[in-house]
């Protein structure tokens, strides 16, 4: 179990670059039609009347998107145990069909304050591209991380 | 039709309710965030949740739902979000809980450059209990009415 990482492993600074996510259009349609049925989500020809010209997955997509990737990539190994939620999150730019993402994650402050559950908090600077690097979405998490149990 | 210049600071309104279910919140995790709290209730009953909970951003998909129902209710012309300012998850969502939103407008301020005005409002959803389990602080990008300047 010592090869985890916890929240004393972590230190500020550090970056990881991981993922490939391949959106289709039919998932954008899929999830926006579950939970953000907005024309430009929706139907391809509205879209393209729209100031957007053409389909866009779903701002929260990204977000389900980025944790998907998260989970595949950076979790795994981590003693991480769910997040407080983010700060500054900013859609920058528009995730299309074809479009194929990736991750870049940096530390940037560790919260250590005593806790009931024996956890920390980590804010983590995440970085979503596409396959021009462009940046198309950036997030600061608030990430709980478990103390390394005493020996 | 709800345009930019309709919008009031600190009006407020009801966001409508939606019922999560067990099968709901494993389907949304196995897709988008595949941590065993989310998607397995035996494994999710050893952590520190004591049983399965729904993904956080499975919580704000439900909550941009009920926002986007609820500005065709009112007719509001809007045209997406550049960002939210801040988020939490102050509470698990479990099996069976109804979520209700309410939301509140704390500022709003017209493009120099666009037919457009940014709305900042603060969303928040209850559970059936009454207790917080999201909040946030959000844009939202409206039309402004045709021939304005």
């Amino acid at each position: 179990m010592s090869d985890r990482v916890y929240f004393e492993d972590v230190e500020v600074g550090q970056t990881h670059r991981f993922g490939r996510y391949e959106v289709t259009a039919q998932e954008i349609v899929e999830y926006a039609r579950q939970f953000d049925p907005q024309p430009f989500h929706v139907d391809e020809n509205a879209a393209r009347q729209s100031l957007f010209g053409g389909l866009i997955a779903s701002g929260w997509h990204t977000g389900a998107m980025l944790m998907r990737m998260i989970c595949d990539h950076a979790i795994a190994g981590s003693a991480t145990v769910g997040a407080l939620g983010f700060d500054d999150l900013k859609w920058l730019t528009p995730v299309r069909p074809g479009d194929v993402l990736s991750v870049e994650t940096r530390v940037k402050e560790k919260l250590d304050r005593p806790s009931r559950h024996g956890v920390g908090t980590v804010k983590i600077e995440s970085w979503v591209f596409n396959q021009r690097a462009e940046a198309v979405m950036t997030l600061t998490s608030l990430v709980l991380y478990q103390r390394r149990p005493s020996p | 039709m709800k345009y930019f210049e309709d919008v009031r600071v600190g009006e407020t309104a009801t966001l409508g309710s939606h019922t999560i279910t067990g099968e709901d919140i494993i389907a949304f995790a196995k897709k988008y965030d595949p941590q065993p709290f989310h998607t397995d209730p035996d494994a999710a009953r050893a952590t520190i949740f004591g049983g399965l909970i729904a993904s956080g951003w499975h919580t704000c998909a439900i909550m941009m739902r009920l926002s986007a129902e609820a500005a065709q209710r009112t007719g509001a012309v809007t045209t997406g979000s550049p960002g939210v300012d801040s988020c939490r998850w102050l509470k698990p969502v479990r099996p069976g809980d109804t979520l209700t939103g309410r939301t509140e407008v704390l500022e709003a301020w017209p493009s120099r450059t666009k037919p457009i005005g940014f709305v900042r409002s603060r969303i928040e959803m209850r559970n059936q209990q009454g207790e917080m389990v999201v909040s946030l602080v959000g844009l939202t990008m409206f039309r402004r009415r045709e021939g304005s300047a």
